[in-house]
């Protein structure tokens, strides 16, 4: 393959947009001077060669989606998107056209656009997809709500009276949903099915039809071993269909005629030969090898080409290859090979040499199958006598974006011409020499040298389109590969180090402040960029945060809200500071502890997908069709911080003026100045009273206290603590997180009085005391934390904080290995059966309230409520 | 009665609605003038889209206004006649005719002002607002009616039976509520007295309710009948045959009483029943089957042939189909047919091909090589080939149909026909054979491993074998039957033939006990050929095998006992007869073998085998007793 010469020769253009999705079924097809071109839209063009014009322009009501010529008859068939099958009798048009070119002669228009005759309708069917014409039947293929359904009728003709119930058979294809759902009603399809017709060698029907189109003769071998014995005694045509679904099924003719009672049985006249897993876009056959008789002395002009080689592509560039072949022990067995194309591929052809031309949006390919081919294996060239090579090599013919190829039947002798119509509307031929050499150069007459500047300045005009489509493409993706390394950076900086300082971190930080007249609690969280590359497009910060289910609802599994912030453009050493509200919410409730997680994600998708689909898709029509090859996880996601926010790090308290920015504020959720008037007038027996309130004022506090030994404390509180009595500093520590714990240091409070989120008062107490019955040594000193508020839920969501306090600090204590005092073990076993004892009446009280009335449960909550004060006011010492 | 008829004089229209309601009786004046001519054209069809367009458009017209009670009738009577139209055109009802039932009903419920906060209703629930809906107009009823006729004709076409049921129960009120019959809902349905005035319908309610009726007992009737419910099935589809079938649906309903009965044990009820069906003179298929299978049962052969023969006939002319009459009829309404269903005739050739096999297996070969010779002309001529495809699936495959061609012109005693046809056979798939050129090299490099074979190649060299057998060629006979034997001893049975190509025509694969069949018949065939050219012992060892292949085989045993004797090994003949009286005196296991196949072996059997059998039996003893 070594000279690959084309001559491109441009012959007209339709200056119409061919591209976007929705249209971009064009078809041209070839006979003798004759060109019969559809562009994707409801035109179908005549143009003639030798003249070097159109002819005439018909126009449908709709998309045209495919053409087939019936030579002998001078017949044009057309399916026509949600409308139904056409046939035009060229004769009689042609006749017809010189009748209206005359009346209209004094107009300029080269050719007149002649509406289609709604008569010319032989086959009315919305949901028509596919057709071919073999012989005297049509078959076609529509798309029911779930099938694809095969139709087999006796062929209509133009001339004719239509005979709608000519239907001779049917067959239902697949059982899977054609995509794109009923094209009557919704947008057209993606991908068409593709329909084509093989018969068996011998038969007559091949003469005069446009060669290797939708209609080719396999040799017997590869026809009896696909289609069966039946099919070969029968001498039967066997429809190929190819679904957008990747599946390649086969129908035989002669066994689709069902009578008129009953479609056929699927599972008896279908047969799947291959599932391609992508849409099939082309079906042909191809001579690999040379014919017996051609071995002879010469293939006769007039003689059939028997193919012996099945040819399906798909959209994404598999190939299927299928051909005869004898094994060892003289048995026939199928030789099938997939291989890989460069894709998307928009359309293909075969030539009568064994050779397939496909086009992509960048180039226009060609493969050699035959045993000439470069990839045939050399060493052993008698191995067998069928095969196909290994791989296949596609040549590049540098024309690119070509949506529709035929053979032209005028093929000059030694070479192919293929005419091509380009994705911008160029109707060239272009003529392939695949087996000389590179000629020389010719030496340049004055006639033929205009002609020779023409042609130049075609292939430079091709070229510079060529080239400006693959700079683009090109510059996008180094985009991309520049945004995905600097990605890949930020991300081997995050999880490397898990520990310590972090080159990208994140800052939570929580504030009350005033928002339309009511407190709430502000979240703040700093990302900082401290890494030496830039967070780019592509990236976003991810904040979650979930509160914990509220107290008063037991199964609740609490809410989540997840904000999504995209960074855009970070550059080193800046940071971004995004602030959130987390509550309380509309009716006041905040669900302590709330806890605020944040990440960073990368979307892949959103930054490779610049680069892989295109920018322009008027230029690449099929370019948006293909789906992306992504990884599965189309995201990266880098944890960077995590906050829990609860009780202690929300109280406020208003008695300490010395924080001027908590003075301000009013405790509690905002209440009108003409609700509070109206409640101080409310009568004092007043039912309406609120529940807190009343609670206050008729129900002793909540109490639960905690208590510590001093010297766990003090290890674990020394450094930073010095100089503070050990209560002040226990409760400095507890108030770590809080915006007061300045001023309790400053003050070295030991007992504080604050409000809580909901408004009601909150009372905290240090004190130091001694516990003596636990310690046969002497009484522990011990520090007890005491908590006291008129809202049970906002005393145990502080409990709560504390114990959590208290794990950590013991867990660091344990890791430092300090000993615990002797105790008497008698006393804590005591204490331990007693606790065992509170928390099985737990459970029997817990199942209670679930099954029993409510009356019952009443007192059940009671009894509960009571033996969780118990419960919370341990006589244990943690140590 | 005072009331004076005014005659309609023409005058101009009052108002918009009198403007829409002339429009509507003019396109259904339309429709059913174009409903008269019943030739099917596409000028025709094109009439009638239009006319639905039309409908449409008028539809979408009175739809476009708030909906209103004094419109109310007119535009429900639209509905309707749009959706018959359309159900009619496109021979089915398409999904989005729901829509529009259930737009036609939201808007009803508009007047009423009952709609509000319900806007998301099913429809059923619907339908229950409607019909429960204390204000309605009782000029609105006829137009109701007819558009629940049309939803139950819906909802019987998919098969949604229980809504079906609330439906009519709602609709007969509160006396059959307890009902589930549907049968009986539906007959006990009667629709209001239309107006005189009111606008013009396709097709009014209680029409509508005779066809829904007659198709769900049909419907019915053909289920119980595939289920085996039989009395259930007759009152069924005695309902269906006392309604509105046109007449292709009534002989499929008295061909279906005559399957019933003939399962009931009334053959001649159920013939009766068949000869209604011929009489209604439409199609004559579906009876002519059943008298066939009717007769089998009977017993009575010539009787089934000619009924087969009939069939054929019957199956050969085409018909023109008439076109839909632009209403909604029974067939409308049925699942589509089914090739499994008792009534599926199959195409001439299936017919052609059950007449010639029923022939052979009755014994009639002459007929049968007839009826074989003809199919064959049939499938392969393709002097019309695109109304005859070939008998499968039901059938055997190709290759088969030739061979039972080749036994019945073996049976018949035309060898030499048989000889031509299996020539036919192997030269039309010669491709798929494995290249001679393989064979020779083989046997030149002395290798005798021959390459695998189809099933039905070897076959053809045994009925090649038996014809020139037939012809006093042992020669070629023996010739013949050795090649069967050589590739018949290559074939790999199906189930341990290793996985190849699965997708792909399975050449060389084979049943088992077909395979093992075919040795015997070859393995006897021989051994007999040798017999008739006085080889004894070559004809013994041939015996001897197909013995060994297959022990209980009775033919085998006998003509090894007969070579045995006549070659005076008595002891052998002896010791073998004690060993194979256990296999041979149980009954021989029924196979499944091909027909072809089947009338081969029937040719093998010795003509006196059980007296042959029984001389064995006491010359045995009587030397035991010595």
């Amino acid at each position: 393959m070594a000279g690959a010469a084309s001559r491109v020769h441009y012959l007209t253009d339709f200056c119409c947009p061919l591209g976007g999705p929705a249209a971009g079924r064009p078809r041209v097809l070839c006979h003798e001077p004759e060109v019969f071109l559809s562009t994707g839209r409801e035109f179908v063009y005549v143009y003639d060669q030798e003249g070097g014009q159109l002819t005439a322009v018909f126009q449908f009501p709709d998309q045209v989606w495919h053409l087939q010529l019936l030579a002998p008859r001078r017949a044009l068939y057309v399916l026509c998107a949600r409308t139904g099958l056409y046939c035009l009798a060229l004769d009689s048009l042609s006749r017809s056209l010189s009748q209206a070119s005359e009346d209209k002669e004094d107009e300029d228009l080269p050719s007149p656009v002649i509406p289609v005759d709604p008569d010319a309708c032989v086959l009315p069917d919305a949901t028509l997809c596919a057709f071919t014409v073999v012989e005297d039947m049509l078959i076609t293929l529509v798309q029911g709500p779930t099938q694809w359904k095969m139709q087999l009728f006796e062929r209509p003709c133009p001339g004719e009276e239509p005979r709608p119930e000519g239907q001779i058979g049917e067959v239902e294809l697949s059982t899977c949903t054609p995509p794109g759902g009923v094209p009557g009603k919704s947008a057209a399809p993606c991908f068409l099915p593709v329909l084509c017709c093989v018969l068996p060698p011998g038969s007559r029907a091949l003469h005069g039809q446009p060669q290797g189109f939708e209609c080719f003769m396999l040799e017997e071998a590869l026809f009896g071993l696909l289609f069966g014995a039946d099919a070969t005694l029968l001498q039967s045509a066997v429809i190929l269909c190819g679904l957008p679904d990747g599946q390649l099924c086969c129908v035989v003719l002669r066994a689709l005629v069902t009578s008129r009672s009953a479609p056929g049985d699927p599972k008896a006249l279908v047969k799947i030969l291959h599932h391609l897993e992508e849409p099939v876009v082309f079906i042909g056959a191809l001579r690999t090898e040379p014919q017996p008789e051609e071995a002879a002395g010469g293939l006769l002009p007039g003689e059939d080409v028997h193919s012996d080689c099945l040819v399906a592509l798909g959209h994404q560039g598999r190939t299927l290859a299928i051909k005869a072949s004898w094994n060892n022990s003289g048995n026939l067995v199928p030789e099938l090979r997939e291989y890989c194309l460069p894709g998307p591929v928009l359309c293909a052809v075969c030539d009568g040499d064994g050779h397939m031309y496909h086009s992509t949006p960048s180039d226009l390919c060609v493969v050699d199958l035959t045993r000439n081919g470069i990839s045939w294996n050399l060493e052993k060239p008698d191995q067998a006598i069928g095969g196909l090579p290994s791989t296949l090599c596609p040549d590049s013919l540098n024309i690119c974006s070509v949506v529709t190829l035929c053979v032209s039947s005028r093929a000059p002798t030694g070479g192919t011409e293929l005419l091509a119509l380009s994705a911008k509307g160029r109707l060239i031929t272009c003529s392939l020499d695949l087996n000389s050499e590179e000629p020389g150069p010719a030496r340049m007459t004055m006639a033929n040298a205009g002609q020779k500047i023409k042609e130049l300045l075609l292939d430079i005009g091709d070229v510079s389109e060529r080239v400006s489509f693959l700079k683009k493409a090109v510059d996008q993706r180094n985009k991309a590969l520049t945004s995905l390394n600097e990605a890949m950076n930020v991300s081997c900086a995050l999880l490397s180090r898990q520990e310590g300082a972090r080159p990208i971190s994140c800052t939570t930080t929580i504030a009350w402040s005033r928002l339309e007249l009511r407190d709430v609690l502000m979240a703040t969280c700093v990302l900082e960029n401290g890494s030496s590359f830039s967070l780019d497009q592509g990236w976003t910060l991810y904040i979650k945060v979930l509160t914990s289910s509220s107290a008063l609802d037991l199964d609740g599994a609490g809410s989540t809200f997840t904000y999504t912030i995209p960074v855009d453009r970070l550059s080193p050493g800046s940071r971004r500071e995004v602030t959130l509200p987390l509550g309380p919410s509309e009716s006041g409730v905040l669900d302590l502890p709330v806890t605020v997680s944040c990440w960073l994600f990368y979307s892949l998708r959103e930054v490779v997908s610049g680069a892989l689909a295109p920018s322009d898709p008027l230029e690449i029509p099929y370019l948006e069709e293909y789906p992306l090859n992504l990884p599965k996880q189309e995201v990266v996601c880098l944890p960077l911080c995590k906050r829990t926010v609860d009780m202690l790090q929300c109280l406020r308290f208003p008695s300490l003026a010395s924080s001027p920015a908590q003075a301000s504020c009013l405790p509690g959720p905002v209440r009108e100045h003409v609700e509070t008037f109206l409640e101080t007038c409310q009568a004092p027996h007043s039912d309406l009273a609120g529940p807190a309130s009343l609670r206050a004022k008729y129900l002793p506090p909540s109490t639960a206290s905690i208590r510590v030994s001093a010297e766990l404390l003090r290890a674990s509180l020394e450094d930073g603590h010095s100089g503070f009595s050990l209560c002040s500093a226990t409760l400095q520590w507890l108030l770590a997180e809080n915006v007061a714990v300045d001023v309790v240091r400053a003050s070295a409070l030991s007992s504080i009085q604050g409000v809580a989120p909901d408004g009601t008062d909150f009372h905290l107490i240090v004190r130091e005391v001694a516990v003596t019955d636990l310690s046969p040594a002497g009484p522990i000193q011990a520090v007890e934390i005491q908590v006291e508020s008129s809202s049970l839920a906002d005393m145990c969501r502080a409990h709560h904080a504390i114990i959590r306090r208290m794990q950590t600090m013991i867990t660091e204590q344990a890791a430092h290995g300090s000993s615990p005092p002797d105790l008497r073990m008698q006393y804590l076993h005591q204490i331990h059966a007693n606790h065992q004892a509170l928390l099985r009446e737990v459970q029997t009280l817990r199942d209670q309230l679930c099954t029993e009335d409510e009356v019952s449960s009443y007192t059940a909550a009671q009894k509960l409520l009571q033996v969780y004060k118990q419960l919370r006011n341990p006589s244990l010492v943690l140590l | 009665m005072s009331h004076l008829i005014i005659p309609a004089v023409p005058k101009a229209p009052a108002s918009c609605l009198d403007l829409w309601r002339q429009k509507n009786d003019r396109l259904v004046h339309q429709a059913r003038q174009l409903a008269r001519d019943t030739s099917p054209s596409l000028r025709r069809q094109r009439l009638a889209q239009d006319i639905l367009e039309k409908f449409r458009g008028l539809l979408h017209t009175l739809q476009g206004l708030p909906a209103a009670v004094p419109a109310l009738p007119l535009e429900l009577t639209v509905t309707c006649n749009f959706i018959i139209l359309r159900a009619s055109l496109a021979q089915g009802f398409p999904e989005d005719l729901t829509q529009d039932i259930q737009r036609s009903l939201e808007r009803v419920l508009e007047t009423q002002n009952q709609l509000g906060p319900k806007l998301e209703q099913g429809l059923k629930e619907l339908w229950n607002s409607v019909l429960h809906s204390s204000s309605l107009l009782p000029e609105l009823l006829p137009a109701l009616h007819c558009l629940a006729s049309l939803q139950a004709a819906l909802w019987l076409s998919t098969d949604h039976l229980g809504d079906l049921a609330l439906l009519l129960q709602t609709l007969n009120g509160s006396q059959t509520e307890a009902s589930e019959n549907l049968l009986l809902l539906l007959k006990s349905w009667s629709s209001p007295a239309e107006m005189s005035d009111a606008p013009l319908t396709l097709q009014n309610a209680s029409a509508l309710r005779d066809v829904v009726l007659t198709a769900f007992a049909y419907r019915q009737g053909f289920q119980e009948l595939i289920t085996g419910n039989l009395p259930s099935a007759l009152s069924s589809l005695h309902e269906a045959a006392s309604g509105l079938c046109p007449q292709p649906m009534l002989v499929q309903v008295y061909t279906a009483l005559g399957t019933c009965l003939r399962k009931m044990g009334s053959p001649q009820k159920a013939l009766l029943y068949l000869t209604a069906a011929l009489k209604v003179g439409t199609t004559w298929a579906p009876p002519l089957l059943e008298a066939s299978r009717l007769y089998r049962q009977l017993g009575d052969t010539s009787a089934e042939l000619e009924s087969l023969k009939l069939l054929a006939e019957a199956l050969s002319a085409t018909h023109n189909p008439e076109a839909p009459k632009l209403l909604i009829e029974v067939d409308l309404l049925l699942p589509q047919p089914d090739p499994a269903s008792p009534l599926h005739c199959g195409t001439q050739s299936q017919a052609k091909y059950l007449l010639a096999s029923r022939c052979l297996q009755a014994g009639r070969a002459e007929e049968a090589a007839e009826h074989y010779l003809d199919l064959l002309a049939l499938l392969l001529d393709g002097s019309e080939p695109r109304f005859s495809p070939p008998p499968s699936p039901s059938g055997p495959c190709m290759p088969e149909l030739f061979l039972e061609a080749a036994a019945a012109l073996i049976q018949a005693g035309r060898p030499q026909d048989a000889l031509t046809v299996c020539e036919e056979l192997l030269s039309r798939t010669s491709s798929l054979l494995p290249k001679m050129s393989w064979l020779q090299e083989n046997v030149r490099k002395g290798t005798r491993k021959l390459p695998h074979c189809p099933l039905w190649v070897s076959a053809t060299h045994l009925l090649q074998g038996q014809a020139w057998s037939q012809l006093k060629a042992p020669k070629e006979a023996l010739s013949e039957f050795s090649q069967c034997l050589e590739l018949l001893f290559q074939a790999v049975p199906k189930d341990k033939e290793q996985g190849s190509g699965s997708t792909y025509e399975d050449l060389y694969s084979c049943s088992d006990v077909a395979l093992q069949q075919l040795r015997v018949a070859a393995l006897i065939s021989r051994g007999l050929e040798w017999v008739s050219s006085s080889q004894d012992t070559k004809a013994l060892n041939d015996f001897l095998l197909s013995v060994q292949i297959c022990p209980g085989n009775r033919d085998g045993s006998v003509y090894l006992l007969q070579t045995l004797k006549r070659l005076d090994r008595k002891n052998e003949a002896t010791a073998f007869w004690r060993e194979a009286q256990t296999h041979l005196l149980k009954e021989e296991a029924a196979w499944s073998v091909p027909l072809y196949l089947e009338t081969y072996l029937s040719w093998l059997h010795p003509p006196n085998c059980e007296t042959l059998l029984e001389e064995f039996q006491t010359s045995l003893l009587e030397s035991h007793d010595l």
